[in-house]
């Protein structure tokens, strides 16, 4: 379960097949949205090559690129063939001629192509600015969250979105009603572009259930990603599986529709930042803030920290909402409540619950930072190094012994068999541990067999030449 | 001829090491080899039971203020 919170987009394009990556690749909005969610060097690389005719020669890559970052650049190359945008052969890199017009399609324009999506040519009468987009996306979202920690605010969500929360495994069905599960706590952790991209990936997974093509799928996704805020979209250039989406994404308040009659939409800000980095780096508070008080100065914005936290580990939290409560809830250990604030304790036992159920000492920490009132704010250290450093330690504590599967070698004739034996179990990368003082070592599972074989070559060897 | 074992093997503290140590001293069943001051091998079957072990042993030495408080406004 906690794994698949890791699981981003990439990972997701990753494991998709080549012929349904060929597809996707034809869409030059999509091509975009996946060159800006790849790393610094992968773009740079492709940069290189989507103006150049020819394949690459692997050498000019190495050139663009620094010896002492072989290993990224490795990773790199790895990642773009996972994605099907690189083929490599003995000396050439060629790039996926699909993916390289539409990218180049895409970056310098010229094509006529609808997949940014077809602006509306006609005036609407109910025009919406804005702000009022803004208002709408917060209260969608606002709204599934707090459903999910079980704080009604008059609304439930639609069943669209219950089944999907259903689905994801965030919430559990029980007598009768929805139950948040761990990974919905950890889900809550997170921020708001990353809480989208889960439950559009769970999106995903769901529609091929529901027999919807996966490529119109991200088609649209990353189509959203690239539209304008505040402009309103004709519905002409979506496919029927489309159209069908945006009533669920309506549902969460990534597109706004007056009606579901209307023949338009507006992309809301939970839209217009799904591809793009600066929102990946937004917190849950700030990206709301964003959202809701776009045009207001930081200082304000800022003004929204409620957490003190002391250096004896006691936490105060001026707030009244049930949504943060419950957060804290996950970590510390409440202990009074008043009108306007809450009270509680960090200590070993509500930290290492928080750990057992998957949620990180970063994640608590960045969580604690991010929400800190404004007072410490101005501190040197906005948390108390104290606190901070034992949350940490709490974790180290959680693992204290580190176990892997092996087989120890040992009772070595002398040191010149121990020597060979454990430079071949290096060489083969197998090697766990050594003490050449006791002449033992350790190799992994999977290694052992082929050591085997090599200590049984070398003592025929031996005895054949000491004949 | 060299021998193949079997086993897990374990990183960990000099300190947990010596937790470890005392563990198997009732038994002698779980340490295959002490490898050196941070390493051990063990039996395969009883790394589950080491980490029950360790953790409650290293629960009880914890000081923990609520227990603390609660005890102190029991009397």
């Amino acid at each position: 379960m906690t794994s698949q919170f890791k699981n981003s987009i990439n990972d997701y394009l990753e494991g998709l097949p080549e012929a349904v990556l060929t597809r996707l690749y034809q869409s030059p909005a999509t091509c975009l949205a996946v060159f800006r969610l790849l790393p610094a060097l992968a773009r740079t690389l492709i940069m290189g090559m989507i103006f150049n005719p020819d394949p690459i020669a692997v050498a000019d890559v190495d050139a663009l690129v620094k010896p002492s970052s072989q290993r990224l650049k490795l990773e790199t190359q790895k990642k773009l063939r996972l994605l099907h945008i690189f083929t490599e052969t003995q000396a050439h890199i060629i790039i996926n001629p699909t993916f390289k017009k539409n990218l180049r399609a895409a970056l310098v324009g010229g094509d006529q192509n609808i997949s940014f999506g077809v602006p509306c040519d006609t005036e609407d009468k109910h025009k919406v600015d804005v702000a009022f987009l803004d208002a709408h996306a917060v209260s969608q979202w606002e709204m599934i969250l707090h459903f999910m920690v079980g704080t009604s605010i008059g609304r439930t969500p639609s069943d669209g979105v219950l089944n999907l929360l259903k689905h994801s495994g965030l919430m559990e069905p029980e007598r009768g009603g929805l139950r948040i599960t761990n990974a919905g706590f950890q889900f809550l952790l997170q921020d708001v572009n990353a809480q989208i991209w889960t439950l559009l990936l769970q999106y995903l997974n769901m529609s091929e259930y529901l027999q919807m093509d996966p490529v119109d799928v991200l088609n649209f996704i990353f189509m959203l990603g690239s539209l304008e805020l505040g402009q309103d979209y004709s519905l002409s250039a979506l496919s029927e599986t489309q159209k069908h989406m945006l009533e669920d994404l309506r549902d969460y308040g990534i597109v706004y529709q007056r009606k579901a009659s209307s023949r338009r939409f507006y992309p809301t800000r939970l839209a217009t930042t799904l591809t793009s980095e600066t929102a990946a780096l937004r917190t849950a508070s700030q990206s709301m803030e964003a959202a809701t008080q776009d045009t207001i100065s930081s200082s304000v914005a800022a003004d929204s920290g409620f957490i003190i936290l002391e250096t004896n580990f006691r936490l105060y939290a001026y707030t009244e909402s049930p949504l943060q409560i419950a957060v804290l809830n996950l970590f510390v250990n409440l202990k009074t409540r008043f009108a306007n604030m809450v009270t509680g304790q960090i200590n070993r036992d509500s930290v290492r619950f928080a750990l057992s159920n998957g949620i990180t000492a970063e994640q608590i920490i960045t969580y604690l930072s991010v929400h800190a009132h404004p007072r410490m704010k101005g501190m040197e250290h906005v948390l108390p190094p104290t606190v901070v450093d034992q949350i940490k330690l709490w974790q180290l504590e959680m693992d204290r012994i580190r176990a892997t599967d092996g087989y120890l070698f040992s009772e070595f004739k002398n040191f010149d068999e121990y020597k060979d034996v454990s430079t071949y179990a290096k060489e083969l990368g197998v090697l766990l541990y050594e003490n050449p003082g006791k002449r033992k070592f350790v190799s992994t599972l999977a290694g052992s067999q082929q050591i085997v074989e090599f200590v049984k070559r070398r003592n025929q060897k031996h005895r054949s030449s000491a004949n | 001829m060299p021998k193949a074992t079997r086993g897990v093997l374990i990183e960990c503290d000099p300190s947990i090491k010596a937790l470890i140590v005392n563990i198997d001293s009732s038994q002698h069943n779980i340490i295959l080899d002490e490898l050196d001051d941070t390493h051990l091998m063990i039996h395969p079957s009883m790394v589950e039971v080491v980490k029950q072990k360790l953790n409650k042993m290293l629960a009880e030495n914890t000081y923990n203020p609520n227990e603390e408080a609660a005890k102190a406004t029991g009397k």
